[in-house]
């Protein structure tokens, strides 16, 4: 289970802004930005939790947190009962990470980067070859997986880069807007790997802007604002909160109930 | 299985192989380049020599009548070409315009002057500003001829008759110089503060590109922060990183030095006189040296650049901010060609300078090995603080993920 306390997380800010452009974002304190403002979410294992929110509402920090990549500035996260910031690395071998920005190494095929990240997660050679074909057969990758990653498409750089974040077999999967730019063929079989991981009963953590992704896949869902934890739910609870039954529009509603929220 | 560090240099250097901008900066041109450069310059001075030794001047001579057995001596100089120009006003217009190379004017009172024994003044017309030296001293060595026959008969009509005398009125205390230094040393001390400069220059050339890339590269491929969610401990991702862009610097420095060794053996046996010595003087075992001391050098540079291209947001960002330093490296390397910088104990510690100094001193065979193992100490500790920066720069949120 991952329990997260009173998460806080600040940026200090390149120079002191205008009063007049400081008061637009109330997560502007003085030098200091508030990516996120004290959350508190647990999350069990087994499941997909869609982490909904709009642009910079602190998802990818929050995702960055729980990847141990970046250290919350106050609070605690759990990784069963483990504190993430006191042994990162045996936690980085239980989590996945990917994200719609994420990169691949254009000078190596797919292979050479699946082997690499294999190798660094310490996966004996026989060991990997056998993942590799498992993943390749999963994702079909088949046809590319011997070419190099500058010249593959947008659908199949995220097949690779999911690839990439399964390679360990990891316990818990942080998939951050995975299918931004993917065409409908390709966004559908990168979702297909998230069904795939919910039926192996992995922990999920599933940013999107899709609603219809969220009623798809998701288990439960939380929804951040402006750094804060504003619902934590399912699909269902989101509409009866918001009295509405597009779940697009309980959204939109849960959100702008929120103080601080700029009218449109 | 393979530790961390060892996993991220070989992608890292299959990474780097694959780039051919890498590759040309790293294996060609320390191939090519310096004995192209050196060859040119070689070529040059030669043609220079040939063309001083061949080369026909012409000229024009106003009042010849005045001093007629000098008028001679130009006459009969051998690649001194007598010619004319319609009058005197019109010579300076004949040199500008490259007609002639230089013109004599004797004065009316030459004649005179050298009759009862004064000095005569003889003027020499020519453009200082490009054939100065050539003119010079060709006319210089005709004058100084005529010069010294003339003293010689005045001398004799002194009374002054046997040759010893006439050296001893001409010149009271002559100075003989016995200098220690070898054909080597002299030599080496003007080309062997060149070396160390395109040694220098092509590790620099050789880390920037692998320093770029694995750098602000991974931010901007967005690789980085995959590679920060590896099970290895940070310094480990960091010096792996380290080796494959140190590994480019001394690949570069090899290839130079290699490439240099291969000229200076074929060289050194067509070549004649004291270049030729010179050049076979230099044997593999120095040239063995000039590469270690350039391990330090590869080192510092690669801990350097890594941590600017780290902090550059992107691959332009850190090009700009790495540019500087390729200027800034060269100033320590000119400094060690300066007139009276030697190598002591001061400068052993200086960084770059040490080594170009040291370098200098391989070349020249006069190299006090104990100086070494200071600047390898110097220059490896100096390297090392770089490294432990490096890391503890790769560690910092306010650096990986820098908005």
């Amino acid at each position: 289970m991952l329990q997260l306390s009173a998460i806080t997380k600040t940026f200090r800010l390149a120079k002191r802004r205008k009063a007049a452009e400081e008061a637009v974002d109330p997560r502007e304190r003085g030098r200091t930005f508030y990516a996120l403002d004290g959350i508190d979410l647990e999350i069990p294992n087994g499941g997909v939790l869609g982490l909904l929110g709009q642009n910079g509402a602190g998802k990818t920090t929050l995702l960055r947190i729980l990847s141990t990549s970046l250290k919350p500035s106050s609070g605690v996260v759990l990784c069963d009962g483990e504190d993430l910031t006191k042994n990162p690395l045996e936690i980085r071998r239980r989590i996945g990470f990917v994200s719609g920005n994420t990169g691949l190494y254009g000078r190596l095929t797919a292979r050479e980067m699946l082997q690499y990240y294999g190798r660094l997660h310490g996966m004996q050679t026989e060991m990997l070859r056998e993942r590799i074909d498992e993943l390749s057969a999963t994702l079909d990758m088949g046809a590319f997986l011997d070419r190099r990653n500058e010249t593959f498409s947008s659908g199949m750089r995220q097949k690779v880069s999911i690839a990439r974040a399964l390679i360990h077999d990891p316990e818990i999967l942080l998939f951050d807007e995975l299918t931004t730019g993917l065409d409908v063929a390709a966004a559908e079989s990168v979702l297909a790997v998230v069904e795939m991981c919910r039926e192996r009963n992995k922990t999920v953590l599933f940013s999107t802007h899709h609603m219809d992704e969220v009623d798809q896949l998701c288990d439960r869902v939380a929804i951040l604002h402006a750094g804060r934890l504003c619902f934590e739910g399912d699909a269902d609870g989101m509409r009866q909160q918001a009295g509405e039954s597009f779940l697009d529009k309980a959204f939109l509603k849960i959100i702008r109930a929120e103080p601080g929220e700029v009218a449109a | 299985m393979r530790g961390g560090v060892t996993t991220v240099f070989f992608k890292e250097m299959r990474d780097i192989l694959r780039d051919r901008k890498t590759l040309l900066l790293m294996i060609l041109l320390p191939i090519v380049v310096v004995p192209l450069l050196l060859n040119s310059l070689i070529s040059f001075v030669m043609e220079q020599q040939k063309e001083a030794e061949t080369e026909v001047l012409e000229y024009v001579i106003f009042g010849e009548e005045h001093a007629p057995d000098l008028a001679r001596a130009f006459a009969e100089t051998k690649r001194l070409k007598k010619t004319t120009i319609e009058s005197q006003e019109k010579l300076v217009a004949a040199i500008r315009s490259d007609e002639i190379d230089f013109g004599i004017v004797i004065p009316e009172n030459a004649a005179s002057r050298l009759a009862e024994k004064s000095q005569a003044t003889v003027e020499l017309h020519f453009d200082n500003a490009s054939s100065g030296s050539r003119v010079e001293s060709r006319v210089d060595d005709v004058v100084d001829e005529y010069n010294e026959e003339l003293t010689k008969a005045r001398l004799i009509e002194l009374g002054v008759t046997s040759s010893r005398k006439r050296r001893a009125v001409l010149e009271p205390v002559r100075l003989s110089e016995k200098g220690t230094g070898d054909i080597r040393e002299v030599l080496g001390d003007n080309v062997g503060g060149m070396l160390p400069y395109f040694f220098i220059a092509f590790c620099f050339m050789g880390v920037v590109y692998p320093a770029i890339h694995l750098g602000a590269g991974e931010k901007e491929r967005g690789t980085l922060e995959t590679l920060l969610l590896a099970p290895i401990p940070r310094h480990q991702i960091v010096l792996g990183k380290f080796l494959a862009v140190f590994s480019g610097g001394i690949i570069a420095v090899l290839l130079n030095i290699a490439s240099l060794g291969t000229w200076i053996a074929i060289k050194a046996g067509q070549l004649r006189g004291t270049l030729g010595t010179m050049i076979g003087s230099i044997g593999w075992l120095d040239l063995t040296l000039l590469a270690l001391m350039l391990v330090p050098v590869a080192a510092m540079f690669a801990s350097l650049l890594l941590s600017v291209s780290i902090y550059a947001r992107n691959s332009p960002e850190a090009s700009s901010l790495i540019s500087p330093f390729g200027i800034v490296m060269i100033v320590p390397a000119v400094l060690a060609m300066l007139p009276g910088v030697e190598l002591n104990w001061f400068w052993a510690s200086i960084p770059v300078t040490n080594i170009s100094l040291a370098m200098k001193e391989l070349v020249k065979g006069t190299m006090d090995y104990t100086m070494l193992l200071a600047i390898f100490g110097s220059s490896t500790l100096i390297a090392g603080l770089l490294l432990f920066f490096c890391t503890r720069w790769f560690n910092r949120e306010s650096v990986l993920f820098r908005m």
